[in-house]
């Protein structure tokens, strides 16, 4: 497959993001998911006490999971499966582009949005009170790790997905996978067997990750900032160990599993 | 014509096998093909439905790879040396898709930037006569505007090979006749064309030479008076009594209240015929006779009639567990 093959042109690959882009843009619905909806939870901030870190860190996290899901993995799901569908793919592998350079050009300008959520989220955050990031390297770091792992999760998505309008439901499972750590974080009746479990899924490392290195929290549980710069470092190895073994997984599983034609 | 022929080879393919799937329901599609394509030439592809037409071209267009055999396109290798190739093809899918949201205008700028070095987004716009169409979106065109934008696509790069698949298929009489044109100038300009179609008239007119495939295999090639040569000539008629059995010819059957004869020798078949009802006061009704055409080999070669099909069938029902191939060919009697 020539997927396997990881050159890729810088310039071929800029110029069909920008008209990707344009597409976007031309799609209402699209551009909605993909730009206002991963803005709305930081609103949460508003709400509650001014300043307190614990709902700064479940207004970021979520902004965080609802950034990966709709600009990203909802996104380039949904826009890979309709190209594929009306065989503008199958076309564009006739020519001179690269399987490569079509599945970055894809994933860029949902990506872009979501970084930009990210940058976004650190003066919005400051506006409301919060502190800053204790620890801004793990904080990029996570951004770059989560867009990469859910435009992979996408991929692999696209290969048991028929249609665009399939892909609401094919979508489910991993969006199931990714809320469930974040979500039941919050339960506190919970064994403790169970949340070391769910620590291991995507979002919950994602969590784990934000509390820490932004908010300083020491553990599931905490809710006051203790953590220093250095400390940081070593809570995150753990749940960044988690995404970059779910990113490399569902690399490996997406290339497997790349189906460039409609499923019919 | 204005071809001539050349030494060198833009295709040539050799022993070329395509197996879908695997284990015992693994169906193979190509079942070794030889194919040389003359640079600078047009060469048709013609066979039944499911003979392994687009199979093949998707080998040669580095879309699949072979299962076996061996592939050059321009000298080189399509998957390896997939850069250099492509730089130097141009593909036209049977069926392509584009983004209906954008112009056509905007469709050509898209292609054009994937390019390496591409032709102005004008001058193909001018070329396929889409000048006027430049601003409409593409889900307003019609089928065989957006068959134009397609064509545009594959011209942009200057190829030197085209590879077309059905070029004409779905388009009115008038755009046939504008892409024919179209490919006629291609090889005039030196370029190589390889073309498929469903149009035995548009194969006959346009290429200089003719390669018809068959249940995975090509069963005759040539230029299309070599593909008729040795094909028997038809005298067809409402069957008649008594039709003496000493005519001159190769084969005497009836098709659907029809006496079709195949002779060799088309006068002389003709004339004894003729001289029999003469002299018997029968009248033949609905007389016709015609000279071997490429569509009677074709048919023939559909019907597995012809002896070099029948060999292909034949092995293939042998090999795969599957029935051989007996499709219904497709429009020749267009």
């Amino acid at each position: 497959m020539s997927t396997v093959i990881p050159t890729i042109s810088v310039a071929r690959t800029a110029h069909l993001t920008r008209w990707n882009a344009a597409l976007l843009a031309r799609n209402r619905a699209a551009l909605f998911y993909a730009v206002v909806m991963p803005l709305l939870p930081l609103g949460l901030m508003a709400l509650g006490e001014r300043g307190n870190p614990t709902g700064g860190a479940n207004a970021v996290t979520t902004a965080f999971l609802v950034a990966g899901l709709f600009p990203v993995y909802y996104n380039v799901l949904s826009q890979f499966v309709g190209r594929r569908d009306e065989l503008v793919l199958k076309r564009m592998r006739t020519g001179q582009t690269k399987d490569l350079e079509l599945l970055v050009s894809i994933a860029l300008p949902g990506a872009f949005c979501a970084l930009l959520m990210c940058a976004l989220a650190l003066p919005i955050a400051a506006a409301f009170g919060q502190s800053l990031p204790v620890n801004p390297v793990i904080y990029a770091l996570l951004a770059v790790l989560a867009v990469t792992m859910f435009t992979a999760f996408a991929y692999w998505t696209a290969a048991w997905t028929r249609s665009a309008e399939a892909a609401q439901l094919t979508s489910m499972p991993i969006i199931f996978l990714v809320s469930l750590g974040p979500l039941a974080i919050t339960i506190p009746s919970l064994s403790e067997g169970l949340q070391n479990a769910l620590s291991f899924t995507p979002g919950a490392a994602m969590a784990d990750l934000l509390r820490s290195g932004w908010f300083g929290f020491d553990g599931a549980g905490a809710t006051d900032p203790s953590l220093t710069f250095a400390d940081t470092w070593s809570a995150a190895g753990g749940p960044l160990l988690v995404i970059v073994a779910w990113t490399a997984i569902a690399i490996s599983l997406a290339r497997r599993s790349m189906v460039w034609e409609p499923r019919s | 014509m204005t071809f001539h022929p050349s030494d060198e080879s833009a295709v040539r393919v050799r022993g070329l096998r395509r197996t879908y799937g695997h284990g015992p329901t693994a169906y193979e599609a190509v079942r070794g093909v030889d194919l040389d394509v003359p640079a600078g030439s047009i060469t048709a592809l013609l066979g039944t439905n499911g003979a392994g037409k687009t199979s093949t071209l998707e080998v040669l267009e580095g879309l699949a790879r072979a299962t076996a055999g061996e592939v050059r396109v321009l000298g080189l290798d399509p998957v390896a040396d997939r850069d250099a190739v492509r730089q130097r093809t141009g593909v036209l899918l049977q069926r392509s898709g584009f983004s209906g949201d954008l112009t056509v205008r905007e469709t050509l700028r898209q292609w054009s930037g994937t390019l390496v070095s591409p032709r102005p987004v004008d001058e193909m716009l001018e070329r396929l006569s889409l000048t006027g169409r430049a601003d409409v979106r593409m889900l307003a065109l019609s089928g065989g505007e957006t068959r134009r934008v397609d064509l545009a696509c594959t011209l942009m790069g200057n190829p030197e090979l085209v590879i077309l698949d059905e070029p004409t298929t779905g388009l009115d009489p008038e755009s046939r006749r504008d892409v024919w044109r179209l490919v006629s100038d291609l090889r005039d300009g030196g370029a190589t064309v390889l073309i498929t179609t469903h149009y035995l008239d548009e194969a006959e007119s346009l290429a200089d030479r003719l390669e018809i495939m068959h249940a995975g295999r090509i069963v005759r090639s040539g230029t299309p008076t070599e593909i008729a040569l040795g094909h028997p000539s038809t005298i067809s008629f409402a069957t008649v009594d008594g039709l003496p059995r000493d005519l001159p010819v190769r084969q005497i059957r009836q098709e659907h209240g029809r006496t079709v004869i195949e002779a060799d020798d088309l006068q002389r078949a003709l004339s004894a015929l003729l001289s029999w009802a003469d002299a018997q006061g029968a009248r033949l009704d609905d007389l016709n006779a015609h000279s071997a055409s490429l569509e009677s080999v074709f048919l023939a070669i559909a019907d597995e009639r012809d002896p070099a099909a029948a060999a292909a069938a034949a092995s293939n029902a042998a090999a795969n567990a599957d029935p051989s191939d007996t499709s219904l060919l497709e429009g020749a009697a267009r």
